[in-house]
C-alpha cells in the first residue's frame, strides 16, 4: 500500500501511451490522452495524502486539526477543469476531421500528402 | 512504422523504463506519510491570516492567485479555439444567430424526460450557484459551481428541446459572461496595485471566520472564475449542440 | 519599493486584461481596433520588459511576491517572479516579435473578429510569465497556457491538412504538459516546496536521489518536446506546415526556443547541484543536440513545402542551441541566448517572406513557385540575406551566438561537435539559398528527384495586404538580427552571471572572446557551394551528379522514412527518448 499509488500512476500513464500508439480511432485516442492526464492527478493527490488526516476545510473541525495537503488539491482541481476544455478543443478538431475527410483512423491521417514522383 | 514495429519499440522502451520507475517509486516518501512543508504551513496559517475555512479555495484564489489567473485564461483560450473551429466549419460568422437557420430536425422526447428535466435543471443550477457562493466555507468554488451550472443548462436542452434551449441561451450573453468573468479576475488583481498593494493582494475587509462572505478579495476572484467557467462551458455546449442540426450550406442545397 | 517592481505584474496582467476586454466586447468592436490595440499592447509589454532588464541589471535580481505574500521565516507561502536581465530581455524580445507579427498579420484574420488577437495576447502573456517566474508550478501553468494558445492558433484554418497537423501537435504537446506535471509532482513529493530558491536548496541537501533525478528527467523531456529536440521533434514539422504564416513566425521565432530557455532556467536555478543532471547534459544532451542538428539539416534539404523546410531548419538550429547549453559553461549559456534571439529574428523574417509568397502567389511549394517571385525582389533579397545568416555568415547576433556555442561545444565535447554545428548551419542555409534562387530568380532545373516526392499541399492566404505592410516587419527583424555581435557578446557576462548564480562569482572581468571568423566563412562558403550545386545541377556532367546523389541519397532516405506524420509513431519516439534518459543514467 505504501508504494501502490506511484505504480498505479505509472501504469495509467503507460497504458494511456499504449492506447495512443495503437489507436485506430481518434475519439479513442483522445480518451487515452485523458487517461494519461489522470495519471498525473493520481500522482499529485497521493503525494498530498496523510493517513488519519481530515479534509483541509476547517468548517466542521477546528483549525489546527491534522489535514491533508490543500496545495496539491488546488493544483489538481483547476487542472481538471482546464483539461476538460482542452479535451473539448481536441474533440472539436476531431469532429472537423471526421466531417471533412470521413476518416477517423489516426493511422491514415497525414497532414501533408506525398505527391507522386514526377 | 507499421503497427508491429511500433508496439515492439514501445515494449522495448517500457522494459528499459521499468527499473527506473521502480527506483523512483520505492524512493518516494511512503504513501500517507508525506514530507511537505508548504501544505501544513498553509493549513496552519491560512485560517488566521485570511479568515476562510476552505483552504483549497484559499490556495486557489489567494496564496496562488496568479496560477489560477493563468489557468482561467487557459480555459478562455481553449474555449475560444473550440468555438472558432466549430463556428468557422459551419460557415458562420461568429455573430450569427443559429436559431434563425432552418432545417432543424425535431426529435421526440418522452414526457417523463421533460418532467424530470424541468424539475431538476433549475435545482441543479441552484445547487451550482450554492456551491460557487460557498467557496470559502465548504468544498466548492467558482470552478466546480460553474461547471455544475453549465451542466444544468444541458438538462434544459434535454427537456425543452432545441427551440426552448435556443430561446434561453443567447451566445452574446455567454461570451460576455466568459470575457467579463476573466476581466473581473484580471481587474481584481490589478485594482489592489492602484491602492498601493501588490498584485492581487487581499486588501478588502476579510470578514469573520466560517461566514459565507469571508475572505475579502477572494470573493471577487471567485465570482470572476464562476462567471467565466459558466459562460465558457455554456458556450462550449452551445457550439457542440449546434453540430446536431443541419448547417447553412446543407440547407441551401 | 522601487516603481520598477510594480511593472513586473503588469508585464503579464496587461495583455491578459486586454485580451479579456477584447473577448468580452468582441461583438461590438469596429474592424481595425483589435489589430491596433493588440499591437500597442505587445509593444508596451516589450517596453516594460526592457525597462525591467535595465533595472535588474542595475539593482540585481528583482523579486516580486504576488498577493503580498512575502516569505515568512522558514516558509514560502506565495508565488514570486524573479526578474534577471537575461529573462527580461528574452521576454522583451517576445513582445517585439509579437508586435512585428501582429503588424504582418494586419487584416489577416478578419473572419474571426477579435478572437485571433485574444489568443495572441494570451500567448504573449504566457511567454512573459514563463520567462519571469520563480515558482515551479507557475512555470508549468504558463507552459500549459502557451501550449493551449498554440493549439488554438494552429487549428484556425479548417482544411484537413491543417487539422491533422494540429492534432499531432496537440497530442504530443499535451503529453509534454503531463510529463511536466509529473515532474513537478515528484519534486514536490521530495522537497515539499515549489519556489526555485527553496527547491535549489532542497536539491543541494539531498544526495543522489532517484526522485529528484526522475523529476529532472520528466521536466527535461517535457521541455525538450517543446524545444523540438530529437527524438521529440516530429511534431514541429507538422504544426508548422499547417499553421498560418503569422503563427509560424511565433512558433519558430520564440516558442520553440523558450523550451530550451526553460530547460536552462531549471537547470541553473533548481538542479544546479544535481550531479545526475550534469551527467545527462554532458553526455546524452550533447549527443542529442548534435543528432538533432544533423538530422534536421538532412531533412531540410529534401523538402519542397517551404514551411516544412523552415520547420526542419528550426529543428536543426535548436540542436545547435542545445549543444551550446549542454556544456553547462558560461560561454555556452551566453552563446545560447544570443543564438536564441538571433535565430528567432532570422527565422521569423523567413516565415514572413513565405507569408508574402503565399499572399502574392497563393503557393507554398518551392517547385511550383519557381520563377514566380520575380516581381517580389525585396522579399527575395530578404530571403537570401536570411539564408546567408542561417548559414553562419559572420554578421550579427546569430554569428556571435554560433561562435560562442562552437567554443563551448568544442571545449566540452571535442572538435567533432564543430562538424555537427557546421552541418546544421551550412545545409539549412544552403536550402534557403536554393529556395531563394529558384523562386526569385527562376534558377534551377525541373526537379525529378526526392524533392518531388516529398509532401506538399495546396494553400493560399489572405492577399489583400499591401507588400510594403508585409515587408516592414521583415526589414525590421533582419535589421535587428544584424546588430553587431561584438557589442552583444560584451554585454553577455552581466546577463549570464545574474541568470545562473553558479557562475556569478567567476565572471568578474570575464570577456567572451569568440574565435576568428574562419569557421563562419567556411560554413557560408559551403552553403553557397551546395546551393549552387542544387541550382546548376543540370549543367554539370551527369556522371558527377549521379555519384553525388547516390552518396547523399541514402542518409536522407533513412531519416525521411522515420518521419511518418503519424501521431502513434511520435508517441512511441517520445517513450524511446525517455527510455534513453533512463538507460544513460543507469550507466552513470
Amino acid at each position: 500500500m505504501t508504494v501502490l499509488p506511484w505504480f498505479a500512476a505509472a501504469w495509467l500513464f503507460a497504458i494511456g501511451i499504449y492506447g495512443i500508439a495503437s489507436s485506430r480511432n481518434l475519439i479513442h485516442l483522445i480518451g487515452c490522452l485523458s487517461v494519461c492526464q489522470s495519471s498525473t492527478y493520481v500522482l499529485l493527490l497521493s503525494v498530498g495524502y496523510r493517513w488519519g488526516a481530515a479534509a483541509p476545510i476547517f468548517y466542521d473541525h477546528p483549525p489546527g486539526t491534522m489535514a491533508v495537503d490543500p496545495v496539491v488539491q488546488a493544483l489538481v482541481l483547476t487542472d481538471i477543469v482546464v483539461g476538460a476544455t482542452v479535451t473539448a478543443l481536441l474533440l472539436a478538431m476531431v469532429l472537423q476531421v471526421g466531417r471533412k475527410y470521413g476518416e477517423l483512423d489516426p493511422q491514415k491521417l497525414r497532414p501533408l500528402v506525398a505527391r507522386a514522383h514526377r | 512504422m507499421n503497427r508491429r514495429w511500433r508496439i515492439a519499440l514501445l515494449g522495448l522502451a517500457g522494459i528499459c523504463l521499468t527499473p527506473a520507475i521502480w527506483r523512483v517509486a520505492t524512493a518516494l516518501p511512503r504513501f500517507g506519510e508525506p514530507s511537505e512543508q508548504y501544505g501544513p504551513a498553509v493549513n496552519r496559517l491560512g485560517p488566521a491570516l485570511r479568515h476562510v475555512s476552505n483552504m483549497v479555495s484559499a490556495v486557489n484564489f489567494d496564496f496562488r492567485g496568479i496560477d489560477t489567473l493563468g489557468e482561467e485564461f487557459m480555459l478562455l483560450g481553449a474555449i475560444t479555439g473550440a468555438v472558432v473551429l466549430l463556428r468557422g466549419a459551419r460557415g458562420e460568422d461568429l455573430t450569427a444567430k443559429a436559431a434563425r437557420l432552418p432545417g432543424r430536425q425535431v426529435i421526440g422526447r418522452a414526457e417523463s424526460t421533460i418532467l424530470i428535466c424541468r424539475l431538476f435543471s433549475p435545482a441543479i443550477m441552484l445547487f451550482g450557484l450554492y456551491m460557487a457562493l460557498h467557496a470559502m466555507v465548504t468544498p466548492g468554488g467558482g470552478f466546480q459551481g460553474g461547471v455544475v451550472i453549465a451542466s444544468g443548462l444541458l438538462l434544459t436542452y434535454l427537456g425543452e428541446g432545441y427551440r426552448g434551449w435556443r430561446r434561453l441561451i443567447a451566445s452574446p450573453v455567454l461570451a460576455a459572461l466568459e470575457g467579463g468573468g476573466a476581466l473581473l479576475f484580471a481587474l481584481a488583481g490589478l485594482a489592489p496595485m492602484a491602492a498601493g498593494g501588490a498584485f492581487m493582494q487581499n486588501v478588502l475587509p476579510l470578514g469573520t471566520f466560517r461566514d459565507v462572505f469571508s475572505g475579502g478579495l477572494m470573493l471577487v476572484t471567485n465570482a470572476g472564475v464562476g462567471l467565466a467557467v459558466t459562460g465558457g462551458f455554456g458556450m462550449l455546449f452551445l457550439e457542440f449542440l449546434e453540430e446536431t442540426r443541419a448547417t447553412q450550406s446543407e440547407d441551401t442545397r | 519599493m522601487s516603481p520598477a517592481l510594480d511593472l513586473i505584474p503588469l508585464a503579464v496582467a496587461l495583455p491578459l486584461a486586454i485580451a479579456a476586454a477584447l473577448l468580452a466586447a468582441s461583438h461590438f468592436l469596429p474592424a481595425r481596433l483589435p489589430d491596433i490595440v493588440a499591437t500597442l499592447t505587445a509593444l508596451t509589454v516589450a517596453g516594460i520588459c526592457a525597462v525591467l532588464a535595465v533595472e535588474s541589471d542595475r539593482h540585481g535580481v528583482l523579486t516580486y511576491w504576488f498577493g503580498g505574500w512575502t516569505p515568512r521565516p522558514g516558509v514560502v507561502l506565495g508565488i514570486a517572479f524573479g526578474v534577471d536581465p537575461a529573462s527580461a530581455l528574452i521576454a522583451s524580445f517576445a513582445g517585439l516579435l509579437f508586435a512585428a507579427t501582429l503588424v504582418f498579420a494586419w487584416g489577416y484574420f478578419d473572419e474571426v473578429r477579435a478572437h485571433f488577437h485574444v489568443i495572441m495576447l494570451l500567448f504573449l502573456a504566457a511567454m512573459v510569465g514563463f520567462c519571469l517566474t520563480r515558482d515551479l508550478f507557475n512555470l508549468f501553468v504558463w507552459f500549459e497556457v502557451m501550449s493551449v494558445a498554440a493549439f488554438a492558433l494552429t487549428a484556425y484554418r479548417q482544411e484537413m491538412p491543417s487539422l491533422a497537423g494540429a492534432l499531432n501537435f496537440t497530442v504530443t504537446n499535451s503529453l509534454a504538459s503531463f510529463m511536466m506535471l509529473g515532474g513537478v509532482g515528484l519534486i514536490y513529493a521530495r522537497a515539499g516546496v515549489l519556489d526555485f530558491d527553496a527547491l535549489g536548496h532542497a536539491v543541494a541537501r539531498t544526495g543522489h536521489d532517484p526522485v529528484i533525478t526522475g523529476a529532472f528527467c520528466l521536466l527535461a523531456a517535457a521541455l525538450m518536446i517543446k524545444a523540438a529536440i530529437l527524438p521529440f521533434h516530429f511534431w514541429l514539422s507538422d504544426a508548422h506546415a499547417v499553421a498560418p504564416s503569422p503563427v509560424s513566425v511565433i512558433f519558430s521565432g520564440i516558442m520553440v526556443g523558450l523550451g530550451l530557455f526553460g530547460l536552462a532556467k531549471l537547470t541553473f536555478q533548481v538542479f544546479a547541484a544535481s550531479a545526475e543532471a550534469r551527467f545527462l547534459f554532458h553526455g546524452l544532451f550533447m549527443a542529442l543536440g548534435a543528432a538533432t542538428a544533423v538530422v534536421g539539416a538532412l531533412m531540410t534539404r529534401g523538402q519542397r513545402h517551404l514551411k516544412r523546410m523552415l520547420a526542419f531548419s528550426t529543428i536543426s538550429h535548436m540542436g545547435i542551441m542545445l549543444i551550446g547549453l549542454a556544456g553547462l559553461s558560461a560561454t555556452g549559456v551566453a552563446g545560447f541566448m544570443l543564438y536564441l534571439v538571433g535565430h528567432g529574428l532570422v527565422k521569423g523574417a523567413l516565415f514572413m517572406v513565405v507569408g508574402v509568397l503565399l499572399a502574392a502567389c497563393s503557393r507554398v511549394d518551392e517547385l511550383e513557385l519557381a520563377g514566380s517571385g520575380r516581381d517580389l525582389l525585396p522579399a527575395g533579397v530578404a530571403m537570401a540575406l536570411a539564408g546567408l545568416l542561417l548559414a553562419g555568415a559572420p554578421w550579427g547576433l546569430l554569428d556571435a551566438g554560433a561562435r560562442l556555442v562552437g567554443d563551448a561545444g568544442t571545449s566540452a565535447a571535442g572538435p567533432w561537435i564543430a562538424a555537427a554545428i557546421l552541418t546544421g548551419s551550412a545545409l539549412t542555409g544552403a536550402t534557403v539559398l536554393r529556395a531563394a534562387g529558384r523562386i526569385f530568380l527562376g534558377l534551377g532545373p525541373v526537379p525529378d528527384r526526392e524533392e518531388a516526392a516529398s509532401p506538399s499541399t495546396e494553400e493560399s492566404e489572405q492577399s489583400t495586404r499591401p507588400l510594403w505592410l508585409m515587408m516592414t516587419p521583415i526589414v525590421l527583424l533582419l535589421a535587428l538580427a544584424l546588430f553587431p555581435g561584438r557589442l552583444a557578446a560584451a554585454a553577455a557576462p552581466a546577463l549570464v552571471g545574474r541568470f545562473a548564480p553558479v557562475f556569478a562569482g567567476h565572471l568578474h572581468g570575464f570577456a567572451f572572446e569568440p574565435r576568428s571568423s574562419t569557421l563562419a566563412w567556411v560554413s557560408t562558403a559551403i552553403a553557397v557551394v551546395v546551393a549552387t550545386y542544387d541550382l546548376a545541377r543540370d549543367r554539370l556532367p551527369r556522371i558527377a551528379v549521379s555519384i553525388i546523389d547516390r552518396v547523399t541519397d541514402l542518409p536522407y532516405r533513412m531519416v525521411n522514412s522515420v518521419h511518418s506524420e503519424l501521431v502513434g509513431d511520435y508517441v512511441v519516439w517520445i517513450t524511446v527518448g525517455l527510455a534513453a534518459f533512463s538507460v544513460t543514467l543507469a550507466f552513470g
